[in-house]
C-alpha cells in the first residue's frame, strides 16, 4: 500500500513536470544573438580557415585533413628549428679565423682590428685546450708576424724596382732548385 | 520537426536557412537546459552556445536524420560543464517552501502547469542529490520522454548504464517524496 502511494506521488509529480514545459521568452532575441555570434566567429576565423581551406580543401575526409594539417605544422616547425640551428652554426664559424697556406696574413690597420683577430684566435684555440699561451705572448707573436709581413712586402718592392737585383735573385733561386733533391 | 532539406542546405553554408533551424531547435534545447540547470539565463546561454557550435560543426554530421540526437548531445555536454561550475560556486540546500509547493500541487485534483520559477525550484530540489549523468538521464527520459536507445546515443552511455542511472534517479526521487511529504 505504501509503495503504491510513493509510486503515485512520483507519477503525479512527473506528470506535472512533463506538462510544465519551460516558457522561452523572446526567442527572437536568442535567434538574433546566435546569428550575430556566428557572423563574429566567421570574421574571426575567416582568414585562418581560408588559408587552411586553400591548402587542404581537396581532402574531404576529416581525420585525413586533420592529420595532414598536423604533419604540415610539424614539418614547418622542424624546418624553422633546422634553419635556426644552421644559422647559429654559420654565425659561430664566421667568428673563427681560417688561414690557408696560400693566403697572406692580414696586416692590421688599426688597434681594433688587431684586438678582434686576437679574440678570434684565442676563442679558436681555447676549446681544444691543447695550446696554452698568454694573451701578451700571442700579441707579441702577432706583432712580429705583422712586422715580418711588412718587411717582406718592402723587400719584394725593392727587388721589383731594381731589374739587376731581380735577375740576381732569380738566378740564385734557380741554382737552389738545381741542388735540391727531388722527393 | 526539422526538414532534412533545411539541414542539408545549412550544411552547405546557407546562414539564412540556419535562422529557421535556430527557430525550430531553440525550444527543445531550452527545455533540456532549463530543466538541467534550473536557471533561465543560464539555459538561454546554453541555447546560444549550442546553436553556434551546431553551425560550426554542421558539416560533420553524417546524415540529417541524426541532427536531433546530435543537438541534444551538444546541449547536454554544455550543461554538464555548467553544472560542474555551479557545483563549485554554490551548494544547493533543502527548501521548506518548495516542499510546500510540491505538496499543494500533489494534493490538487487535476494536473496543473507550473511557472518557470516554480518548475526550476522543484526540479532542483528533487534532483539535488543526483550526479550530472543521473540528472541528464532522468530529465531526458522522464521529462523529455526520449527513448532509452536515443538517450544512450546522446549521453554516450550504453543502454544498461542508462537504465541503471534512471533506476537510481527514480529511487532517489521517490524516497525524497516519501521522506518529506
Amino acid at each position: 500500500m505504501k509503495m503504491t502511494t510513493e509510486n503515485d506521488k512520483y507519477k503525479k509529480m512527473m506528470k506535472i513536470l512533463r506538462n510544465s514545459k519551460p516558457d522561452l521568452n523572446q526567442p527572437e532575441e536568442i535567434e538574433n544573438e546566435v546569428i550575430r555570434k556566428i557572423h563574429f566567429e566567421n570574421q574571426k576565423s575567416g582568414r585562418v580557415s581560408d588559408f587552411i581551406e586553400s591548402l587542404f580543401g581537396w581532402v574531404y575526409i576529416g581525420w585525413v585533413r586533420r592529420s595532414l594539417i598536423g604533419a604540415a605544422v610539424i614539418l614547418v616547425a622542424v624546418f624553422v628549428y633546422q634553419q635556426a640551428f644552421i644559422f647559429k652554426q654559420v654565425k659561430n664559424i664566421s667568428k673563427q679565423v681560417v688561414i690557408t697556406g696560400n693566403e697572406t696574413a692580414p696586416v692590421f690597420s688599426s688597434v681594433l682590428d688587431k684586438r678582434l683577430t686576437l679574440y678570434k684566435i684565442s676563442t679558436r684555440l681555447s676549446p681544444g685546450g691543447e695550446i696554452n699561451i698568454s694573451e701578451s705572448q700571442l700579441e707579441e707573436l702577432l706583432d712580429s708576424y705583422n712586422n715580418l709581413q711588412v718587411k717582406y712586402k718592402d723587400l719584394i718592392r725593392i727587388i721589383e724596382e731594381n731589374p739587376e737585383l731581380e735577375k740576381y735573385f732569380e738566378n740564385k733561386l734557380n741554382q737552389e732548385k738545381k741542388y735540391k733533391p727531388e722527393i | 520537426m526539422i526538414e532534412k532539406e533545411l539541414i542539408e542546405e545549412c550544411r552547405n553554408g546557407n546562414l539564412h536557412n540556419f535562422r529557421k533551424v535556430v527557430e525550430k531547435t531553440t525550444p527543445m534545447i531550452f527545455s533540456v537546459a532549463f530543466r538541467m540547470l534550473g536557471d533561465e539565463d543560464a539555459a538561454r546561454d546554453i541555447v546560444q552556445d549550442t546553436m553556434v557550435t551546431i553551425w560550426q560543426k554542421l558539416s560533420r554530421i553524417k546524415t540529417a536524420d541524426s541532427y536531433k540526437t546530435w543537438t541534444y548531445r551538444i546541449a547536454v555536454n554544455k550543461c554538464y560543464d555548467q553544472l560542474r561550475k555551479q557545483k563549485r560556486q554554490k551548494e544547493s540546500r533543502y527548501d521548506d517552501k518548495t516542499w510546500a509547493i510540491i505538496s499543494n500541487h500533489l494534493s490538487e485534483e487535476g494536473i496543473t502547469e507550473l511557472e518557470n520559477k516554480e518548475n526550476a525550484q522543484i526540479i532542483n530540489l528533487l534532483t539535488n542529490k543526483l550526479s550530472p549523468k543521473q540528472k541528464a538521464v532522468f530529465i531526458l527520459s522522464e521529462l523529455e520522454e526520449i527513448p532509452v536507445g536515443e538517450i544512450a546515443k546522446i549521453t554516450g552511455m550504453n543502454r544498461s548504464a542508462v537504465k541503471a542511472n534512471l533506476y537510481y534517479a527514480r529511487k532517489n526521487i521517490e524516497s525524497l517524496l516519501q521522506k518529506y511529504l
